[in-house]
């Protein structure tokens, strides 16, 4: 047996190991997502993956080369692309798209409705391959002959990878992407190509893809008049003070009452007190709230 | 609408007329009784042998003290080495809380039990954890609050069944709060119903107050700190998977809820509170929960 796993054998049987605990707050820390408890095993594993490849024995030293080693800023962000891996895919996360579809949309559908157009934008920011603005799409879509009939919907879907991108306009994807998929949507909205799905151009035609880097203060200033920002799994990988500034961008880019989705167990807390924290069934997410001073905030 | 007189009477009469709603199990009542002395004068004996006068209920207890949400990595075998291993007021917690559970009907057309009882207890854990959290002076008694907090539903269950059947219908068709339903349907809520059997139990008056204005924590005077508190919790456990059984369809903002602002006036901490970190706390308790009742519901 390998150390994770007399460790992780240990966890099933014992109280959490206390530098795992260590560890699950240092990422809570430092990029606002939380492990509790009971995914703590899935933490473990992913620390074993990076000790296997560090050749550290116990989590004791591996605390150590996140915290007091001097590579520990690159050890950080390897452990977070574990943590974040194979979580893109089709209806990754679907209490949050339900919410948005059952009661966030209607909401903003009664507020706009007496504004001369009737649009609504929406921002996939960090959209890596192309999964969740096609998801959205989709969902979208389905509502196109009832709430949103007349209504036009733009989605637009930016990542700083060019690769990615590139990905995501093929529109080709493997069953790993496309897991979560129900039969439904899939024979809906998607084609066989060969070994793999190819979502059709009706759930295309919404979307566009573009690469930004949401520290381009310059061009972040352009993204105007959004209604709902995703932005999930993406934050953890800034600093404090640049997820500051993304989180300003987003606030000037929303509309009023507008909503900032983020990743499952990702906080804002400590970073911005512009939003208000709201509860949905099963999920959370975050509003625009009034500014009471009524000025827009300089970045 | 408040309830009426006629109403009011009608059911203090059925109430009073039905003999199978089970009595706080005869156990219960000298345990917590005895539980309120100071823990030197307490003796491990004498809980033990008070528990293991029912049968069933002990082997309930036991069941529930080895489960993690009680805090035992290691088996405990026997009812002796729960009270000296957990302390007298956990096992007191443990002991009350399948008394909650054997007093539900077995057999129930509309709410499912085994969801009554996971929300139950459910509440009670997170009103454990948030009072912890707050530096609440009493989780002990927040446990009991939230334990207790709906004991006016398994009221209705007995007296009302099919009233309270249309109620619960209406609530899960709609998306609503269950006492929204009752009051559209039965003219009054589980916390009017529940007020009559806590006077009639003799619970104490803290908890009394939490049973009958847990959904109005404003109109409390003596407990406000208390009402709150559940209040907030039983809100999240609603929103979260520890519910009934049905999901409220509607978006919440905890920060702008009555209880909030009454809660940190005794809880200065609150003014500054992670609430998105202990909703992702939550999660550790819907697994356990949910193993957890499964096992003891078959005992």
């Amino acid at each position: 047996m390998t150390t994770a796993a007399v460790q992780l054998a240990n966890l099933a049987e014992g109280p959490p190991d206390p530098e795992l605990i260590r560890i699950r707050d240092l990422i809570y820390q430092v990029a606002g997502i939380f492990h509790p408890d009971n995914k703590l095993r899935l933490l473990n594993d992913r620390c074993g993956r990076r000790m296997k490849e560090r050749d550290v024995k116990t989590l004791r030293d591996y605390l150590q080369c996140l915290t007091i080693s001097p590579s520990r800023q690159a050890e950080l962000m390897a452990l977070l692309n574990e943590i974040t891996i194979g979580e893109t895919c089709f209806f990754r996360n679907p209490p949050q798209l339900d919410a948005l579809r059952q009661i966030v949309i209607p909401k903003m559908l009664e507020v706009k409705a007496k504004l001369p157009f009737r649009r609504l934008r929406i921002w996939s920011a960090g959209c890596s391959t192309g999964e969740e603005p096609y998801t959205l799409g989709m969902m979208l879509l389905e509502d196109g002959n009832s709430r949103l009939k007349d209504w036009t919907i733009e989605i637009l879907a930016t990542d700083l990878n060019e690769r990615s991108l590139a990905h995501a306009k093929t529109a080709l994807y493997g069953s790993y992407s496309t897991r979560n998929l129900s039969a439904y949507y899939r024979q809906k909205y998607f084609a066989a190509a060969g070994e793999q799905l190819e979502v059709q151009p009706a759930a295309r035609a919404s979307i566009s893809f573009n690469r930004l880097n949401l520290s381009d203060d310059a061009r972040m200033t352009f993204m105007k008049g959004m209604d709902v920002i995703f932005c999930c799994n993406v934050l953890i990988y800034f600093d404090l003070a640049s997820k500051r500034r993304v989180i300003q961008h987003f606030y000037n880019n929303l509309l009023p009452h507008g909503y900032l989705f983020l990743g499952h167990s990702e906080s804002l807390y400590g970073v911005s007190d512009d939003f208000r924290l709201v509860h949905l069934p099963g999920t959370t997410a975050y509003v625009k709230a009034e500014r009471t001073r009524g000025e827009s905030h300089k970045v | 609408m408040t309830t009426t007189a006629a109403v009011r009477e009608t059911l203090l009469k059925r109430l009073d007329g039905l003999h199978q709603i089970p009595t706080i199990p005869s156990v219960l009542a000298p345990l917590l009784h005895y539980l309120q002395k100071p823990v030197e004068q307490l003796d491990v004996q004498k809980v033990t042998d008070m528990i293991a006068q029912d049968k069933s209920l002990a082997a309930q207890c036991l069941q529930m003290a080895n489960s993690p949400l009680f805090g035992r990595w290691q088996k405990v075998d026997s009812l002796r080495a729960a009270v000296i291993g957990l302390g007298f007021h956990r096992l007191g917690d443990i002991a009350m809380s399948c008394g909650v559970l054997n007093m539900l009907p077995r057999d129930c057309s509309s709410i499912n039990p085994v969801a009554f009882w996971e929300h139950s207890l459910g509440c009670a854990l997170v009103c454990r954890h948030f009072a912890r959290k707050i530096s609440f002076d009493d989780p002990s008694k927040a446990y009991l609050a939230g334990l207790l907090h709906d004991l006016g539903i398994i009221v209705n269950l007995w007296v009302l069944p099919h009233e309270f059947g249309a109620a619960f219908e209406l609530a899960k068709t709609e998306g609503i709060p269950l006492h929204e339903a009752e009051e559209r349907v039965l003219g009054f809520t589980h916390c009017e119903s529940g007020r009559l059997l806590a006077e009639r139990w003799d619970l104490p008056p803290d908890v009394v107050e939490v049973v009958s204005l847990h959904h109005q924590p404003r109109k409390s005077e003596s407990q406000s700190a208390l009402v709150a508190l559940v209040h907030i919790s039983d809100l999240l456990c609603r929103l979260s998977g520890l519910n009934y059984g049905y999901v409220e369809e509607r978006q919440v903002s905890i920060v702008e809820e009555p209880g909030v602002s009454v809660l940190a006036q005794r809880c200065p901490s609150l003014k500054s509170f992670d609430w998105a970190r202990l909703t992702f706390e939550l999660d550790d308790y819907m697994d356990e929960v949910h193993t957890l009742v499964h096992s003891v519901y078959r005992t």
